[in-house]
């Protein structure tokens, strides 16, 4: 590991808007105890490996990005913080309004559209939770969009792809983080008025900061203390905290992501790309 | 070009990110076109122009039209409801048609106007439907016209075929022509339950009396929320009839006209399938009596209605691929 002082923080470029989020949190922490910089990847599989070999500190891993992290160091890897949405992250499949749908049961025979490959929201978990609902895949007609592989569903597009089959009839339902589906209904979008929530799945983790154990402690303490101090009634604070998608960071629930750790056993998901 | 207009736009479209829009406030009609004309010579494109400002998207935007395949681009077909009145009235029926329905027929010159701008916009396939189109005894005038200029599919119950509609029937072009006719179950209880007692019979005579006569038909199915297996009896029925794929359509009630259930629609929700009725263009026949659905009064000039719906729709599209760019991260 380089020898520095200041806490370096990887993340994904998963839009323009990551610059400006990284840079208002690096000047958050500027006079802080705990001063950062960051480096933004290309998809999250570079950045688990950057991780894993010392480049960075810390990782803004989504959750399918911290499973992988988490068997690649046997289990000893830990998750700082997380925001508070990211503690009742849930995936909604949405349907035609009046389609007639209602309930995960009643998607059997139906054409179901999901996302990218990596996405834990949009693709692995929607097929999970299907399965436990005795649904396989021979008893509907999948619909794919692997629109942002590398991103893990962080960009929306695969979200919105699916959306759009049903839109355009080619699908009946698409499974979609229940991010994307508040961001089209606070968007006032008149094609999202004709939609309906057809089911949504219990509450699991996402996002967290994630580390190896072998950061000391007194690295990731002050940094984890300040981060937790953010404050979306302070204005420049909350711009930040706006951007990046939460009211408040939060300490990890690592049981959250039982459901996940799950689908990636069942579906035979590599730990590695 | 005004120095001041081209440094506010490179200022403002360079701290834009790729796929993003931003505003930039202009001053008239000039400037307008100065702003289109920059943003074409460096790559970006104009999305949209406000009343002041004109919002421009960093980059070149793919026609979302070009995305559809050919069938679908609105443009691509033509709804013409030739009149609304029936002589059934089916509880689901999009339009509100039934025996006493206003008539709102359109006569056989102003159809074949209609025809002329379809041809001149490139309209490639007509559809024509009510209303029961047969119930206008002279529709065989109009189908004459309409298969002579494109192919010509027409909506129909098959049940007026009797007397002297049945001579012109007999006497119609086989070429060109295709006969949808509406039948919602592989037997009459449900069918007749929405569409009114005997009527199952009926089609399926009608059915018969199209396919001997050697019309290529095709069998369509409207579905409401108590059609509970039916789909899966239709399709082992369609296979008793030998329909190819092509020859099946299943659907679903939307909720208009009588339908108080049914599929939600909307021109933000619809690909536009440009429809004409007596009174005006619509965004797509299943709501031809929708006021927020019509586009214009006066269907002509044609072409330059189907541009506006061809804009309102590209344009929504791309406003929805911008929205997804703004999505926070997971």
């Amino acid at each position: 590991m380089a020898d520095r002082q200041e806490v370096l923080v990887g993340a994904v470029a998963y839009s323009a808007n990551v610059v400006p989020i990284w840079e208002g949190i690096r000047d958050y922490f500027a006079e802080s105890s705990a001063p950062m910089d960051f480096v933004l990847f290309s998809n999250y599989e570079r950045q688990v490996e950057a991780l894993l070999a010392g480049h960075i500190d810390i990782a803004w891993n989504t959750n399918v990005a911290w499973i992988r992290t988490l068997r690649r160091t046997g289990g000893t890897a830990i998750a700082l913080a997380t925001r508070d949405t990211d503690l009742v992250f849930t995936t909604v499949m949405v349907g035609r309004a009046g389609s007639g749908l209602d309930g995960i049961e009643s998607l059997r025979g139906k054409q179901v559209a999901l996302g990218s490959r990596d996405s834990g929201q949009a693709r692995i978990l929607p097929l999970h939770f299907l399965h436990r609902a005795g649904i396989t895949e021979a008893d509907m007609d999948l619909v794919i969009f692997d629109s942002d592989v590398g991103k893990h569903g962080d960009t929306g597009r695969s979200d919105l792809d699916a959306l759009r089959a049903v839109v355009d009839g080619d699908a009946d339902v698409a499974a979609i983080g229940v991010n994307t589906w508040n961001s089209l209904r606070a968007g006032g979008d008149g094609a999202v008025a004709d939609l309906a929530v057809v089911w949504e799945s219990e509450p699991y983790s996402h996002c967290n900061f994630s580390v190896l154990e072998t950061l000391p402690s007194e690295r990731t303490r002050p940094w984890v203390e300040h981060l937790l101090a953010m404050d979306w009634e302070i204005p420049e604070h909350r711009r930040i905290l706006e951007l990046e998608g939460l009211t408040e960071w939060k300490l990890p629930d690592l049981e959250g992501y039982r459901s996940l750790t799950a689908a990636m056993d069942e579906q035979n998901i590599s730990d590695h790309w | 070009m005004s120095f001041d207009l081209t440094v506010r736009l490179i200022e403002a479209v360079g701290a834009t990110a790729a796929g993003t829009t931003v505003m930039v406030p202009l001053d008239g009609p000039d400037e307008v076109r100065t702003a289109a004309s920059w943003a074409d010579a460096t790559g970006n494109t104009v999305l949209m122009v406000h009343p002041d400002p004109v919002e421009i998207y960093r980059g070149r935007i793919a026609d979302p039209i070009d995305a559809l395949s050919p069938e679908r681009r609105p443009g691509h077909r033509l709804w013409i409801y030739t009149n609304f009145h029936c002589n059934l009235a089916c509880d689901y029926c999009c339009v509100e048609s039934s025996p006493t329905a206003r008539r709102r027929i359109i006569e056989i010159d102003e159809f074949a106007a209609i025809i002329g701008e379809a041809i001149a916009a490139d309209v490639a396939e007509l559809y024509l439907t009510g209303g029961e189109p047969f119930m206008l005894i002279d529709l065989d005038e109009r189908l004459r016209v309409a298969t002579a200029a494109r192919p010509t599919t027409v909506l129909t119950n098959a049940m007026q075929w009797h007397g002297e509609r049945r001579r012109r029937l007999d006497a119609l072009p086989r070429d060109n022509l295709t006969f949808q006719i509406s039948l919602d179950s592989a037997t009459a209880d449900l069918h007749d339950r929405h569409r009114g007692a005997g009527s199952f019979a009926k089609a399926i005579e009608g059915i018969g009396v199209a396919t001997e006569l050697g019309f290529r038909i095709r069998v369509a199915a409207t579905l409401g929320p108590d059609a509970g297996t039916t789909e899966q009896e239709l399709e082992r029925f369609f296979d008793d009839l030998a329909l190819e794929p092509d020859q099946r359509v299943i659907r679903r009630v939307a909720r208009q006209g009588s339908a108080n259930a049914g599929l939600a629609v909307s021109r933000a929700s619809l690909i536009p399938e440009v429809c004409v009725t007596a009174d005006g263009v619509w965004w797509h026949p299943v709501a031809a009596i929708d006021p927020t659905m019509k586009v214009v009064d006066n269907w002509a000039p044609l072409r330059t209605t189907i541009d506006t719906i061809r804009d309102e729709y590209r344009t929504h599209r791309i406003a929805n691929d911008v929205l997804a760019s703004s999505f926070p991260c997971a």
